[in-house]
């Protein structure tokens, strides 16, 4: 029933067209099945838990142009005008804005120098007891700050004693768990761990160390500050509106920018991981697209030039169901050779990224899945122009000479 | 075996109706050899894709084996050609890809022949006409006059009894013609039905029975059975 050797035979008989198609069948595999793990790779990194309720977060920036004034005072008065907004859960200055891409890191070390022991990398800010609030994170160990924990700089040797760290921070530096009351060094100054925080990312997610975070207990002066907010998910767009206004009525001295959201500030961030994104579903729907337009032309090419000869077969007892199958056949067999030339090349293709852009090890369900995907579309592209090969008449067999 | 009563084919294209055949009415019985002659576009291979089920006429009846072919699915004509009827065509239609063995093979694969048997089929079938050691050869490694002894094969390999052959050598020299119209005697001999269209009429003379189409009709139908020296002409032996 099934022609198999016959139609293998005439296949290594005239292999130029099959041999294209073959080529980009493999090629599409290689391509698509790394491209679909980069996606789902940069899908993954996107929706990652960053620790904070970005939805209900925003900041904003503020530059003074006069420098006489107490600005310690004034960014107390500030946290409490916001505090006074409706909506709002909490405000506090930070140094930094976590997930925007800007911030400080250091390496924080076991032991002060010379001989600082063992360091490990983390980046951190600075913000008074209403950090932890106000980013919305939890503690699971020890405590949160009170105000006697907060330095007020006035020089730059008054320097916080105490700090709260991510999780994932306290088990690299501590990796045998008594982290939690410990104390580490940065620089020459001792800092003791006093509160554990679950979950909360640092100012830049692509860092291999992202998820390593500090706040430390200070409040620095600066003519340019950054405050964080805390609203009500509902509230947060009618308070960001509002929030300029109300900072230039108790000081116009001022210019408030940059007002923006958690999660506007992180898309902001990873605006080239998206780009890059779009453009590999493009990648993937238009090679995938001339495949099925490549299989599809090549059996339309090959059924007007073997017109005759299906004809022929046709007349000789041939179903319509037996030209289908034949080119259904012929076209498994091109399509099973690409796939495997494909899933062999997106092998090597993956480890060839994997060195050049570390990025992680292709997971083979990927090759796999492309592959059935690949197939399952060459099917469909081939069964219209089967159909139609089905239908020619078999007195063209007498007709054309 | 075969019987037509007014069939008629009427070819619809777009501005033209061509009748290409009118009111034909054929008997042929079991073991006969029919040459069938006529000027061109007469309506004769027209007649033998009909007969062939390669064609649908537009009225009439036509039975084949005493079974009405025009009720009939696709499948089942399919499957009826494949059975009972080989084709020969004039410019052999031989598969450029398969090699002669393969060729051969097609029929009987349709057939549904297990392969040690359609083994046996084809090396019988390329034996007999004489090109059983070139059966891994292409067809465009042979003559044409080769090419149509391999198509005869094809042909003969499902055992039909019904042999329709348009033109088997409007592609083939004198010499080759005679070849193979020398096998197709000895395919008839040995219990075959012909029905072969040609417009050599030197070989139409070899045929026991002449039948000319004029028009899409049956214009003249002679009987030279017994009188193989006999000429092919209006004033025929016998008219039906
Ligand atoms: N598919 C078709 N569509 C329209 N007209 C057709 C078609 N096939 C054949 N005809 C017409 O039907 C008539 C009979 O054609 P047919 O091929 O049967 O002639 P023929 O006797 O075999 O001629 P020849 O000796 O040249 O092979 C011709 O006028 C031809 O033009
Ligand atoms: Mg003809």
């Amino acid at each position: 029933m099934f022609e198999c050797k016959p139609i293998f035979n005439s296949l290594l008989r005239s292999k130029a067209g099959a041999m294209m198609l073959l080529v980009q069948i493999a090629i599409t595999v290689a391509i698509v099945s790394n491209a679909s793990f980069i996606i789902y790779d940069r899908v993954q990194y996107l929706k990652q838990e960053t620790g904070y309720p970005e939805e209900s977060i925003f900041s904003f920036s503020i530059t003074s142009f006069v420098e006489d004034f107490d600005q310690l005072q004034q960014i107390e008065i500030d946290e409490s005008v916001l505090r006074g907004i409706p909506g709002v859960i909490n405000a506090v200055n930070l140094s930094e804005i976590p997930l925007s891409g800007s911030g400080s890191a250091s390496s924080i070390h076991t032991a002060p120098p010379p001989d600082t022991g063992r360091g490990v990398r983390a980046a951190y800010v600075l913000g008074d007891e209403n950090s932890v609030d106000t980013l919305g994170v939890k503690i699971i160990a020890g405590r949160n700050f009170n105000q006697e924990d907060v330095v007020i700089q006035r020089s730059p040797d008054q320097v916080a004693t105490v700090a709260i760290a991510s999780k994932s921070f306290v088990e690299e530096m501590f990796p045998d768990g008594d982290g939690l009351g410990n104390t580490v060094f940065m620089g020459p100054y001792p800092v003791q761990i006093i509160g554990v925080v679950e979950k909360m990312m640092g100012p830049w997610l692509k860092d291999r160390k992202a998820d390593n975070f500090i706040i430390f207990p200070m409040v620095v002066e600066s003519t340019f500050q950054k405050m964080l907010v805390r609203t009500e998910p509902s509230e947060r767009a009618s308070v960001m509106k509002q929030v300029e206004a109300l900072m230039l009525e108790n000081n116009g001295d001022r210019v408030v920018s940059n007002v923006i959201g958690m999660d506007d500030d992180k898309a902001l961030y990873n605006a080239g991981d998206m780009l890059m994104l779009r453009m590999l579903l493009v990648l993937i729907v238009v090679l995938v697209l001339i495949t099925a337009l490549g299989i599809y032309g090549l059996t339309m090419f090959n059924i007007s030039k073997r017109t005759k000869q299906i004809g022929t077969r046709r007349a000789l007892g041939a179903r319509k169901s037996a030209i289908v199958r034949y080119f259904l056949i012929e076209n498994s067999m091109v399509c099973s050779a690409g796939l495997l030339i494909g899933i062999v090349g997106a092998i090597y293709l993956g480890d060839a990224l994997l060195k050049a852009y570390s990025l992680p090890a292709l997971d083979i369900m990927y090759v796999v899945v492309t592959a059935i995907v690949v197939f399952c579309i060459s099917v469909l592209s081939v069964i219209i122009p089967a159909n139609r090969a089905a239908n020619i008449s078999p007195s063209i067999a007498t007709r054309s000479v | 075996m075969l019987s037509m009563k007014n069939i008629n084919k009427v070819y619809q294209t777009e501005k033209v109706q061509t009748h290409a055949l009118r009111d034909f009415d054929l008997e042929v019985s079991e073991g006969e050899f029919i040459a069938v002659t006529g000027p061109s576009g007469s309506g004769k291979t027209t007649f033998l894709n009909i007969a062939g089920m390669l064609e649908s006429y537009s009225s009439g009846d036509y039975l084949l084996d005493d079974i009405n072919v025009g009720k009939l699915s696709d499948n089942a004509k399919a499957d009826l050609r494949n059975q009972k009827i080989g084709f020969i065509f004039q410019g052999f239609n031989l598969i450029p890809d398969l090699n002669l063995y393969e060729n051969v093979e097609v029929p009987l694969r349709y057939r549904g022949i297990k392969s040690a048997q359609r083994k046996q089929r084809i090396m019988d079938c390329l034996e007999q006409v004489g090109l059983a050691s070139r059966a891994k050869h292409l067809p465009q490694q042979l003559s044409g006059g080769q090419q149509q002894r391999v198509a005869i094969a094809r042909a003969l390999a499902g055992k039909p009894r019904f042999l329709l052959a348009d033109e088997p050598t409007g592609n083939l020299d004198s010499l080759m013609a005679r070849q193979v119209m020398d096998l197709l005697e000895q395919i008839n001999r040995d219990g075959a039905t012909i029905i072969m269209v040609t417009h050599d009429p030197e070989l139409a003379r070899r045929a026991p029975r002449n039948i000319q189409v004029v028009d899409g009709q049956l214009a003249d139908f002679t009987l030279y059975q017994g009188a193989p020296d006999m000429h092919v002409s209006s004033h025929a032996a016998a008219q039906v």
